[in-house]
């Protein structure tokens, strides 16, 4: 499967996914015009990645400062999308946030909280 | 009985359904409850995001804004600084740079009151206004930074910045004389003594008249009349006879210009002269910025002329051409400075109120030679600040203030000629800000009874 990178914007993050590594990364602000038309790309393609093209070992790195509700909400969507893949896949999602950063801090806790079978580690700068 | 024998094939199947829908339906019930509390969730935490978005907004608000007025305090003491620093540069001048502004002030404040006439329309709209206003009087007088005291403090006319080796010289010289009169007196020991006395007396009575005229000439208070002129003219045919050379201990720039002139020694000198020596050459004049910038004013061909007759013959007061000239550059360099300045759109009248208080009504003025039109109320109201400050300053050692009703008189004389706008005079008087103005900054004995009904 081929990779995906979208480059960061002003106003949306840098996207890496590595196939073959097993690499999800977001890193940047979010706050795209058309949130669910902006991830589209992203969603569709770990879609096709968890349908059987993905390897065993999968590590997520998140580095999302600013965020609108959203993108909040989309990555809601993405962990779910995690959370149903975690049977075939050992999945380890890093959610990193500067430790001024409250509001990065408490949607990590957020998603710990709703996703209590995910292996979420809050890591701060 | 079994239940099953009971149920029919038909029920079983309903029932199956019905389970099946149960259970779907469960399913979305939970999916919607989980979609609820997550969408809750969102909001809370957005709402709380936005909270600190807010109160973080309101922090960075309330420091651009204590940075905003440091920075401009920190301009208006850089303002005051240079005013301060111009005013300290010359005593003359005293608190000339400070106390124009307060005039200008007052007198923008009356105008703003007034609806009549010329002042129907104008009006002081808001702080940055008022800000262009002040800043434009402080900074009249900025360019006088570069005004070379001695031109403004010059109280005689004789007046330089002076190598003293000249005077110096001069008492060789009369020494060298008494020893050669001594050795004389010696030898001549035989004639008559009281023939020599009268004639002696009636010499030295004549040299000493002759001195006096040059001496009252000096100061510059009476006009120089054609025989006043021709009658120092006279006095500096006197000779004397020059035994040093003059070439001696002086810096390279100066003694460049002696060389220009013959300095054999014996030499007989005249009393007084004009030397080659005494004209400064302009150099480095860019004469095509000064016509860029729309300077009007003539330029002297030199710098200085610093020559005895030419100085002592100058005709009312104690400034030559070529120093009032200099004198008057104070203005080109206050509008060269204050248009390269980057002030903000609210300030950008700040070059034009303050570069037009030499201007007259009727282009007689400098640099520019602006007429009325051309002259927004703010700039002729600072042209009347600069000139009352200057009349009723009682800082000035060189000169007796004048009395509040002296000065407004010579303002009547100015509005009469058009140098002064009439408006604006009328203005001063009629508010009383004159009288204001006097209390504030006039010595009680210079405050004496003005009837204005006369002026108005
Ligand atoms: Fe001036
Ligand atoms: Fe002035």
């Amino acid at each position: 499967m081929e990779n995906l990178i979208i480059e960061e914007t002003k106003y949306t993050p840098r996207i890496v996914l590595d196939a073959n590594e097993g690499i999800i990364e977001l890193k940047g602000k979010s706050y795209p015009e058309n949130t669910f038309e902006f991830y589209k790309p992203m969603m569709e393609w770990l879609e096709e990645y968890f349908d059987g093209n993905a390897p065993e070992k999968i590590v997520v790195n998140i580095e999302i400062i600013y965020f609108n509700s959203s993108s909040s909400k989309l990555f809601f969507d993405f962990f779910d999308l995690l959370d149903e893949a975690k049977d075939e896949h050992q999945i380890e999602i890093n959610w990193i946030y500067d430790e001024e950063n409250d509001s990065a801090e408490e949607a990590g806790e957020d998603f710990i909280e709703d996703f209590e079978d995910l292996t979420i580690n809050l890591v701060s700068k | 009985m079994k239940s099953s024998t009971i149920m029919s094939e038909g029920d079983s199947v309903l029932i199956h359904e019905i389970e099946e829908l149960q259970s779907s339906f469960d399913k979305t019930t939970k999916k919607l409850i989980k979609d609820i509390k997550r969408q809750n969730k969102i909001m809370t935490r957005s709402d709380k995001r936005q909270k600190r978005e807010y109160d973080e907004l309101q922090n960075r608000l309330k420091e651009v804004q204590k940075l905003q007025l440091a920075q401009k305090e920190l301009l208006d003491s850089f303002i005051k600084l240079i005013a301060g620093a111009i005013d300290a540069k010359s005593h003359y001048t005293g608190g000339h740079c400070e106390r124009v502004p307060q005039l200008s002030m007052m007198l923008a404040k009356a105008a703003h009151d007034a609806h009549d006439g010329i002042f129907e329309s104008f009006c002081i709209a808001n702080e940055d206004e008022q800000r262009e206003l002040e800043i434009a009087s402080w900074l009249h007088d900025c360019g006088k930074v570069v005004t070379p005291e001695y031109v403004v403090d010059k109280a005689t006319k004789l007046e330089t910045i002076y190598n003293r080796i000249h005077e110096i010289r001069t008492r060789f010289e009369v020494i060298h004389r008494d020893l050669t009169i001594e050795a004389l007196q010696k030898k001549l020991a035989g004639d008559d003594e009281s023939e020599v006395d009268a004639w002696l007396a009636k010499e030295h009575q004549e040299l000493v008249e002759e001195f006096k005229i040059v001496a009252r000439a000096n100061i510059g208070a009476e006009f120089m009349k054609d025989e006043d002129k021709a009658k120092i003219h006279q006095i500096a045919t006197r000779t004397w006879v020059r035994n040093f050379d003059d070439t001696l201990g002086l810096a390279h720039e100066e003694k460049k210009r002696v060389l220009a002139e013959k300095t054999t020694t014996p030499q007989v000198e005249k009393l007084l002269s004009d030397k080659q020596r005494d004209i400064i050459p302009r150099e480095h004049f860019d004469y095509e910025e000064y016509e860029r910038m729309g300077f009007k004013t003539k330029v002297p061909k030199f710098l200085y002329n610093r020559g005895e007759l030419y100085n002592i013959c100058i005709n009312a007061g104690t400034l030559s051409y070529e120093e009032r000239f200099k004198i008057q550059e104070h203005i080109h360099m206050t509008i060269r400075m204050l248009e390269r300045l980057p002030f903000p759109e609210y300030l950008k009248n700040v070059p034009l109120f303050a570069g037009a208080h030499h201007e007259t009504l009727i282009g007689t003025g400098y640099p520019r030679e602006l007429t009325k039109d051309d002259m927004p109320i703010p700039s002729r109201i600072m042209a009347v600040a600069d000139v009352f400050e200057a009349l009723t300053a009682s800082d000035r050692p060189y000169k007796e203030p004048k009395t509040l009703s002296q000065s407004i008189k010579i303002l009547s004389f100015m509005v009469e000629d058009q140098h002064l706008d009439g408006d604006i005079f009328r203005l001063f008087l009629k508010s009383g800000v004159y009288l204001e103005y006097a209390k504030a900054y006039l010595k009680p004995e210079q405050i004496d009874e003005v009837d204005i009904e006369q002026y108005l």
